[in-house]
């Protein structure tokens, strides 16, 4: 049977080609991330304590001190905290302008694109701006919320742990929401206009056509972009380390921060290594079950 | 469809609270730049100035090399930009157009290296890196700021490829077409908007970029922005007046780069809907 | 022929020769973190004039930051590109010298005493384990810094005791000022307010003799109930506060008092009168006879390995220790850095200074603080390794924030400090 042998040739022919596409990503991914990761699980069962120096081998003592100490442990909830916050208070907020910029109105080009402002400028900058206006001396806000009346003397907003979770969850959706807003909004006109106007003829109200006609359509990209999210806001260190550095009293120290703390403050660079590697796990295991969803299924021939 | 009296007016409050919401921040850093120090720290802000001093600027640009760390982010963002598109391209075409063993694995495993937490990796990529000579080394930043925004890059390939018709392509490979012709001649030139969204991500990524630059860049000669005004801002003294005109010098490019590119990205991510 | 080639090949020879003189002038590294635009650019002074005079040497400094330093030193040295000269403070010393980096310099040190004259309290927390790790190049030293102004207005007089500075912070509270700006950051400066407390209840010690913690003692236990009092007289972001917060808020007339190194450079650069700004010690508890504070000993340590480097690296330590220039080097932020050695207190270079003219009572009474300054972990002649993870983690402030952030009991926040240090230092 020629043709079945031709096929399969050409079959052998698009995987090489395949192969050669992928193999530089592969190769470099490989080079900088597995490598990597590979000597950080060596350095887990080691007992290096500043960075530089010789350890000898200690097994799985490192996994069993972070997994038995409270501080990983309350880490970890703090990072659980975060992530949802950022992932409800960010999505909410995208929603709500990815609506807002569907609709049709002079300047909505110009809209569009400038709502992406706060993505773009560096962390450090989002550190200073919102340093300055939070703070007792100088700041905008303070000023601002005592003329409306809502506090009559200056607050700390970083100087509770619950304000200063707060604070940053709110800092770091501002930062993040206009990206969502704008890969959601490329969801939202994907979905065929015609849906709407069919549904608007039977008579269906607004919200009835945003619940039965954007919401389930929508869900695919809003399923990956709160994933995407999750993940993202998981590894979110700088701002956080340069706006409290984990304070007060550790109530922003998530996972991130106090790897980094163990490591380079605590000089336990074998025990950040085994956290890392547990960090690692958890969130490949997150991951995993999200990139169920992700898989490419229809596009490919 | 006509809107209601209501619903525009909803349309316009919703907008204000945005445009307050995105842009409120920014001016109010920015006009405060150029105020005067006492204006600045008054227990009643201005909106707008009633002062006028540049002497932030001056000091910021007279004390520190500014324009040094803006050059190096320039051309650091741009490298990682360049590679990240060219891998994204590649691979994704791969990805979502042909046919090969261990593909569906092979591309999970790159998703999920999108989830990596970067902390973990910092101490060996800094043994690496040495080991290799790149410490302070812009080169290293590149290296980095690929592997960080790649994963992401390959996802939004999918939605532009998807949108490709199969039939253009399977018409020109009759005609004789290598696969590499095909990829380049017909199927680039159709996802252009999506190659400006991935290109304008990696930039952006790059741009920002804090942690690991600011551990593999030792000298200020190699210095990206974010390190850069990360160290002008200092830790001893908290001087306003120099952190909002870093704050501000160090937006401006952004907005200017924007204000040339910016459309491109929300256009080609709403691309694939327009077929 | 023959000739023509001999004096040829000696042309080569000689050329070769002074090619390498000139080209391989020793490069030196100099880490520092003075980061700020105006120290940057007087130490850049300092190093081209050294440059100039010193043709085979090339000095550059790379400036970093103090936060990301603890990370990057370790790194750089176990990579085998560590500088060649590292700026350092006492705790930092420790950390790298427990890498295997560092040789004594006892040699150098004491020929540059005989010419200057150390002030004893700047080396001490250098001379531990049979050498000196670092030389000493200027102090820093917290002293209490208040408006006469301020103080005249509402009756009052600079406190010198415990019980007069919480009267006062009361007072000035409520006249609507921030009584007591002190800061509940878990970070070094206020590690740093609070051993200033520490150390006039006479809670100075943290290890015993024999290595044996004792942090854990009824003197630091009122000391930091005390500064859990005056808290109360503080703002309400100051658990957020660096050094810069606290100085901003006296320079704003926000704050009465604050317990800081200098605020001389941004009161002036604000507008403030000389006459007005005043200085004192850091108050003690009543039962104490004098007032004590915390002292920071700045230093270089010298990491190149290569003779030829060192050499380079100690002609550029004693170029800034030069009378002639060091006054120049300690005002790269003036007002704020003390001299080490006792020529440089009394150099033209240092006293002439614009603002030190201005400020000279000012200047003499931080001097005259800073010669009771005591520093945690180096107070007993013996350092003990564990004090590098203690200052790193801040543990004396976390306890503070146990306590101001918490609400624990100040006992039993000190309690779970003792253990946190235990741990640190296992």
């Amino acid at each position: 049977m020629p043709i079945r042998r031709s096929q399969r040739l050409a079959a052998r022919r698009e995987a090489a080609f395949a192969a050669l596409l992928v193999a530089p990503v592969l190769a470099w991914l490989g080079a900088t991330l597995l490598y990597p990761l590979a000597v950080s699980l060596a350095l887990s069962v080691e007992n290096v304590r500043v960075i530089g120096s010789v350890g000898r081998f200690v097994g799985l003592d490192n996994y069993l001190s972070v997994l038995g100490s409270a501080a990983f442990w309350l880490a970890l909830g703090r990072s659980v905290v975060w992530v949802v916050g950022n992932a409800v208070v960010q999505t909410a907020l995208a929603m709500a302008a990815a609506l807002v910029l569907e609709q049709s109105f002079p300047g909505v080009r110009i809209a569009r694109t400038w709502i992406v402002l706060t993505w773009i400028v560096p962390t450090i900058v989002i550190v200073i701006v919102w340093r300055w206006l939070l703070s007792t001396s100088g700041g905008m806000i303070n000023p601002l919320l005592i003329a409306l009346g809502v506090i009559r003397e200056p607050v700390g907003f970083f100087s509770t742990p619950a304000s200063a979770m707060a604070t940053l969850i709110l800092i770091n959706s501002w930062r993040w929401f206009p990206f969502i807003a704008v890969m959601l909004l490329a969801g939202l006109q994907r979905i065929p206009g015609e849906l709407y106007e069919a549904a608007a003829l039977d008579g269906a109200s607004r919200f009835a056509r945003f619940r039965r006609i954007t919401l389930p359509l929508l869900q695919p990209t809003l399923f990956v972009l709160t994933v995407i999210g999750t993940l993202l806001s998981f590894n979110v260190f700088d701002i956080v380390w340069l706006l409290t550095g984990g304070g007060p009293a550790n109530a922003t120290t998530t996972l991130p921060i106090l790897i980094y703390r163990t490591a380079f403050k605590g000089y336990r660079l074998s025990e950040a290594a085994a956290m890392s590697v547990v960090a690692t796990v958890l969130l490949m295991g997150l991951a995993l079950i999200a990139v169920r969803t992700l898989a490419p299924r229809e596009e490919a021939r | 469809m006509r809107r209601s009296v209501a619903i525009t007016l909803a349309l316009a409050v919703a907008l204000a609270v945005l445009a307050i919401l995105v842009i409120l921040p920014f001016w109010w850093v920015m006009s405060s730049s150029v105020k005067a120090t006492s204006e600045i720290v008054s227990t009643s802000p201005t909106m707008f100035p009633r002062s006028f001093t540049l002497e932030h600027f001056e000091k910021l640009l007279g004390g520190s090399d500014f324009p040094r760390f803006l050059f190096n982010s320039v051309i650091v963002s741009l490298a990682s930009m360049a590679l990240t598109v060219a891998f994204a391209v590649l691979a994704g075409y791969a990805f979502f157009r042909l046919r090969f063993p261990g593909r569906d694995l092979l591309y999970r495993a790159i998703l999920l290296a999108y989830a990596f937490p970067g902390i973990v990796v910092l101490t060996p990529l800094y043994g690496m890196m040495s080991a290799a000579g790149l410490i302070d080394n812009p080169l290293a930043l590149v290296i980095v700021n690929v592997t960080f925004a790649v994963p992401f890059a390959i996802w939004m390939m999918r939605a532009f490829l998807a949108a490709v018709p199969v039939e253009i392509e399977e018409a020109a490979r009759l005609d004789g077409a290598s696969r590499l012709i095909v990829l380049r001649r017909i199927v680039l030139p159709l996802i252009a908007p999506g190659v400006a969204s991935v290109a304008i991500f990696a930039f952006v990524s790059s741009w920002t970029e804090y942690l690991f630059a600011s551990v593999l860049i030792q000298t200020d000669a190699h210095k990206t922005i974010p390190v850069g005004l990360a160290g002008i801002i200092g830790q001893y003294q908290v001087d306003w007046g120099l952190m909002l005109a870093g704050a501000t010098i160090t937006t401006l490019p952004v907005l200017a780069l924007f204000a040339v590119i910016g459309r491109y990205f929300v256009a080609g991510l709403t691309a694939g809907a327009i077929k | 022929m023959r000739g023509r080639n001999f004096v040829f090949a000696s042309l080569v020879a000689m050329l070769a020769a002074s090619a390498a003189a000139q080209a391989d002038p020793v490069q030196i590294r100099l880490w520092h973190m003075e980061q700020p635009p105006q120290r940057v650019a007087r130490v850049q002074q300092l190093i081209d004039e050294f440059n100039k005079a010193n043709p085979d040497i090339v000095v550059k400094q790379e400036p970093q930051n103090w936060g990301e330093v603890y990370a990057k030193a370790p790194a750089a040295i176990a990579a085998g590109n560590a500088p060649d000269i590292l700026f350092a403070i006492p705790d930092f010393t420790t950390v790298i010298k427990g890498l295997g980096a560092l040789t004594s310099v006892k040699d150098f040190v004491a020929k540059l005493n005989e010419q200057h004259h150390f002030i004893p309290a700047t080396l001490r927390p250098y001379e531990y384990d049979g050498g000196v790790w670092a030389v000493p190049l200027y102090n820093m030293a917290i002293s209490l810094w208040y408006r006469h102004s301020v103080f005249d207005k509402a009756g009052l007089k600079p406190p010198q005791t415990w019980s007069e500075w919480r009267k006062d912070a009361e007072a000035l509270s409520k006249a609507g000022l921030y009584g007591a700006g002190l800061p509940a950051n878990k970070q070094l400066y206020t590690d740093q307010t609070v051993y200033a407390t520490m150390v006039n209840n006479g809670a100075a010690q943290l290890f015993g003799d024999d290595g044996a913690l004792r942090f854990d003692n009824p003197k630091t236990v009122e000391a930091y109930a005390f500064y859990k009092d005056m808290f109360k007289y503080s703002a309400p972001d100051a658990t957020n506060w660096t050094w810069g917060e606290a100085e901003a808020c006296f320079d704003a007339a926000k704050c009465g008092t604050v317990l800081q190194f200098t605020v001389i450079s941004t009161y002036n650069a604000q507008g403030g009168d000389p006459a007005d700004l005043g200085v004192a010690a850091v108050p003690h508890n009543d039962g104490e006879t004098a007032s004590n504070t915390i002292a920071y000993s700045n230093a270089a340590m010298i990491l190149a390995k290569d003779p030829a480097k060192r050499k380079a690296a100690e002609a550029f330590i004693s170029f800034l220790l030069e009378p002639a220039n060091y006054g120049r080097f300690l005002n790269m932020e003036p007002g704020l850095f003390l001299p080490a050695t006792e020529d440089g207190a009394k150099a033209p270079s240092f006293w002439n200074d614009p603002l030190a003219v201005k400020y000279k009572s000012q200047i003499e009474t931080m001097i005259a603080n800073s010669q009771n300054g005591m520093l945690f972990g180096f107070t007993s002649g013996k350092v003990f390794p564990a004090i590098g993870a203690i200052s790193a983690q801040n543990i004396l402030a976390g306890t503070l924030q146990r306590i101001v952030v918490g609400g624990d009991a100040p006992a039993a926040a000190v309690a779970a400090g003792q253990k946190e240090m235990q741990e640190a230092a296992k």
